[in-house]
């Protein structure tokens, strides 16, 4: 009897065992690559989100923001932040658009905002990422203030104009998904149709080192704390008539100057914007391991302070 | 919306994949690159279902409607499908019942007095008093059954048998007289893979031992490629002929049924889905009967596999003259099953369930296990095999030493004398059939009690001779040993030991293909 039960758990737990690695419980559940093609898409049911921007919530997630998320941010990398006075000239809401090559850029970009601003500040995040259960999307939705962005369906959700009406301020990622080499991809056009539809600036921000610290597939930062730039530009806003399809290159070229500036200098970068020779920062046509390479280059850290051992 | 079959090949994002085994399945990882052959998702069921079977039966391809066939005074016979179909068994109320309900209904209407029900079981098994009445309901059971009108088709029974003449090949046609007599025979049929129906139905369903053996032989099998396809099949070439002779005879009123692939349901389903799409509660169900199936006493286990009814969804019905219906049926079934595969593979892996036609209410022997994966699985293909030719077949099943005394005592027999004699079709047809098929205990306990003819167990040899002939090497994973190497095959205990063992055929890096059933896929092999 007692061997048999012995038994019966031994198999049990291999059997657990199996189904847990070939599902990958914790993780995101993958489809073999052949069968990509008969998948049939998921039927978006709206997440609701408003409960995460009542006053409570707003407490609880300014505690975690403040508390653990910044204190495991500060230990994992060194944040180097610049360019927060341009947020001065802001007098409303806003949407900050950046660049975006990992999943430090939300922490980041939220730990860098002036308190009162980082309170009154949402993320358009992905639904099918995101929200595809209902535990990840409460969890995104107390810690970063998430709401659910369709970046397949084509047409825009109607949340994020609600948002900017009552006075939020939106951070939206308009490359859609985080670099797979760390270089900036084609800029979609939902942050200018929002800047244009609902009459507010955009704030571009420039990410450098991100995709160096935690690339697309780690879970964790590399060891060794390594910098990350977050340079904040001057609020743009759309001219009188100005479509979104023309305001959006603006966007995508102000992005890259600040990442330009990030590399050079601020008049440096300038001059190079005046006479339009700012360097691309969709990276070189090359082998992806070179555009890897490239923009995974160790950057001199800002931060002079001695250390004990170098 | 369903969706088609379709061709996985393995790669590192596939999780492990189900493989049938017996009364159980286990989740096996295939090497990457392995060829997985889905079946297509279930179509959607017809949605009222009488008023097809009314359609069918009032508008005909080819033939009168059956208002117009049926008058007072006439002998009629309505036969149908024994309990070998479907696969598991199908919900109650049974299709077979819904037809044969809305017949008589129409037979009452004309005045028929004279009417008799035959289950077309040529030599399988009688059914008992339950399943018959599992399959016609309880209103036609009632109604037939005391009289002694609603019966098991008997082909020992010299009396009632008509020898109708011969095919322009020389093949008796014997059928029952009662069928072979009346003035319209209306045939019922479940046509659940491409196999079954078209002339099949009554040439070899009420056919005796004479008439059979001009197809069910080691020749004609070996022959049939595939089963499945009647236009390149000697067997069905065979039945077609013979059903020339039959309709010329007898008016044929011929009703076929094609059902969806929607098998498994309720706890089971995630046995339906495709791994990768299982929700934690699929993947729950599967720990859960996995882990309750291993500790379950035996007894209990075959009790919940017996147990096991299939939801099934009408997809068609078409009446009328055999042909254009079964051309029709034909078209809807590969509609079902059909999934393109881009050539041959150096192996094919098959789980063998606990399930085929001739073990339902019953046990799954060695060799009805070996018909089911080297018969129907094997032979579950259009144009080629999916093994190339010389290539290797590695099947899951325990292939236990269990026999059901009842159902199938020559099948022990065959077992024990005949297959440690010679595993050769042609070798144990020559040397041994006539005396299994006429010896006197099997007829009495063929027409007596509930067992399969005496010389059934030979078709099951037969049915396998293709893919004995084609195939250079049959590895059974997790097979009892001693069963497996009576029956000339080898077991191996995990699916490396097997690919290692066919090693000096197919290679150290062979192609593979595993045909990812049930649910029923027909692979149209290019």
């Amino acid at each position: 009897m007692g061997t048999s039960l012995v038994k019966f758990g031994k198999d049990t737990a291999r059997d657990v065992k199996q189904v847990a690695r070939g599902w990958r419980w914790g993780r995101r559940p993958q489809v073999p690559r052949s069968a990509e093609p008969y998948v049939i898409p998921k039927e978006t049911t709206v997440f609701p989100t408003k409960w995460a921007r009542t006053p409570a919530a707003i407490a609880v997630r300014d505690l975690i923001q403040k508390g653990p998320l910044n204190a495991v941010l500060n230990f994992e990398v060194s944040p180097q932040v610049s360019g927060l006075d341009s947020l001065l000239k802001l007098d409303g809401p806003a949407i900050i658009v950046a660049n975006h090559s990992s999943h430090l850029d939300t922490p980041l970009l939220l730990l860098s905002l002036p308190d009162a601003m980082r309170r009154r500040t949402a993320f358009a995040a992905a639904a099918d990422y995101f929200f595809d259960t209902w535990w990840r999307a409460a969890g995104s939705a107390i810690v970063f203030n998430t709401f659910p962005i369709e970046r397949r369906g084509g047409k825009m959700s109607a949340t994020p104009g609600d948002l900017l009406a009552d006075g939020w301020n939106v951070v939206v990622f308009p490359e859609g998904t985080r670099s797979p080499d760390g270089w900036v991809q084609r800029f979609r056009m939902g942050a200018a149709y929002l800047a244009v539809e609902h009459d507010v600036p955009i704030i571009p921000v420039g990410i450098k080192g991100s995709f160096a610290a935690m690339p697309r597939g780690r879970g964790w930062p590399i060891p060794g704390r390594p910098a990350v730039h977050v340079r904040y530009g001057d609020p743009l806003r759309p001219a009188a008539g100005e479509s979104a399809r023309d305001f959006a290159p603006r966007i995508a070229a102000a992005v890259s100057a600040l990442l330009d500036e990030e590399s050079t200098t601020w008049y440096e970068s300038r001059r190079r914007a005046a006479i339009g020779a700012s360097p691309s920062q969709t990276g070189p046509e090359a082998a992806r391991w070179r555009r890897v390479w490239e923009s995974t280059r160790p950057m001199r850290s800002t931060d002079n302070r001695r250390r004990a051992w170098k | 919306m369903s969706r088609p079959g379709f061709v996985l090949e393995v790669d590192d994002r596939t999780p492990p994949l189900l493989v049938h085994n017996g009364e159980g399945f286990l989740l096996e990882r295939f090497p990457q690159g392995t060829r997985v052959v889905y079946p297509p998702e279930a179509l959607p069921p017809v949605r009222d279902v009488d008023e097809a079977i009314q359609n069918a039966l009032l508008n005909p391809i080819d033939s009168e409607p059956l208002p117009e066939l049926l008058r007072a005074g006439m002998r009629l016979t309505i036969a149908f499908d024994d309990i070998s179909l479907p696969l598991p068994p199908m919900k109650k109320p049974d299709i077979r019942q819904r037809v044969i309900e809305a017949v008589l209904e129409l037979a009452a209407q004309a005045g028929v007095d004279d009417v008799e029900l035959i289950s077309a079981n040529a030599l399988h098994r009688r059914l008992t008093p339950n399943e018959l009445r599992e399959i016609v309901g309880e209103r036609v059971f009632r109604s037939f059954f005391p009289d002694g009108k609603l019966y098991n088709f008997d082909a020992e029974d010299r009396d009632n048998l008509t020898h109708l003449g011969q095919t322009r090949h020389g093949e008796d046609v014997e059928i029952s007289k009662r069928a072979a007599e009346s003035d319209l025979l209306v045939y019922v049929n479940v046509n659940l893979v491409a196999m079954d129906g078209g002339h099949k139905s009554t040439s070899i369903g009420l056919a005796s031992y004479k008439s059979l053996k001009h197809h069910h032989n080691s020749h004609t099998m070996i022959h049939s490629r595939s089963f499945m396809d009647h236009k390149a099949s000697k067997m069905h070439h065979s039945a077609w002929r013979m059903g020339e002779v039959l309709t010329s005879h007898v008016k044929v009123f011929q009703i076929e049924t094609t059902l969806n692939n929607d098998i498994f349901g309720g706890p089971l389903e995630f046995l339906q889905k495709r791994e990768w799409e299982w929700s934690i509660k699929d993947q729950a169900s599967f720990l859960a009967t996995k882990r309750g199936l291993d500790v379950a006493p035996a007894k209990l286990r075959h009790k919940i596999f017996t147990d096991t009814r299939s939801n099934y969804g009408l997809t068609g019905i078409n009446a009328g003259a055999i042909e254009p219906v079964h051309e029709k049926t034909i078209e809807a079934v590969h509609r079902q099953h059909l999934v393109e595969v881009q050539g041959q593979s150096d192996v094919a892996i098959m789980g063998v369930p606990f399930v085929g036609p001739y073990n339902v209410n019953s046990v799954m022997n060695p060799i009805l296990a070996a018909c089911m994966g080297l018969g129907y699985y094997f032979n579950s293909y259009r144009g080629n095999p999916v093994v190339r030719k010389d290539g290797a077949v590695i099947l899951y099943h325990p292939v236990d030493y269990e026999f059901s005394q009842l159902h199938h005592p020559s099948y022990v027999d065959f077992f024990e004398e005949v297959l440690s004699e010679s595993t050769d079709p042609a070798t144990i047809e020559a040397k041994f059939e006539k005396q299994y098929a006429e010896d006197p205990w099997y007829i009495h306990l063929y027409r007596t009690s509930y067992a399969y003819h005496g010389v059934h167990p030979f078709y099951m040899w037969y049915w396998i001779s293709h893919a004995l002939d084609h195939c250079g090497d049959i590895v059974w994973v997790g097979a009892n040993r001693k069963t497996v190497e009576r029956m000339g095959f080898r077991s191996a205990s995990t699916l490396s030991d097997a690919l290692e063992m066919v090693s000096h055929s197919v290679g150290r890096s062979p192609s593979i293909t595993y045909l990812h059933n049930p649910p029923h896929l027909l692979a149209d092999v290019r």
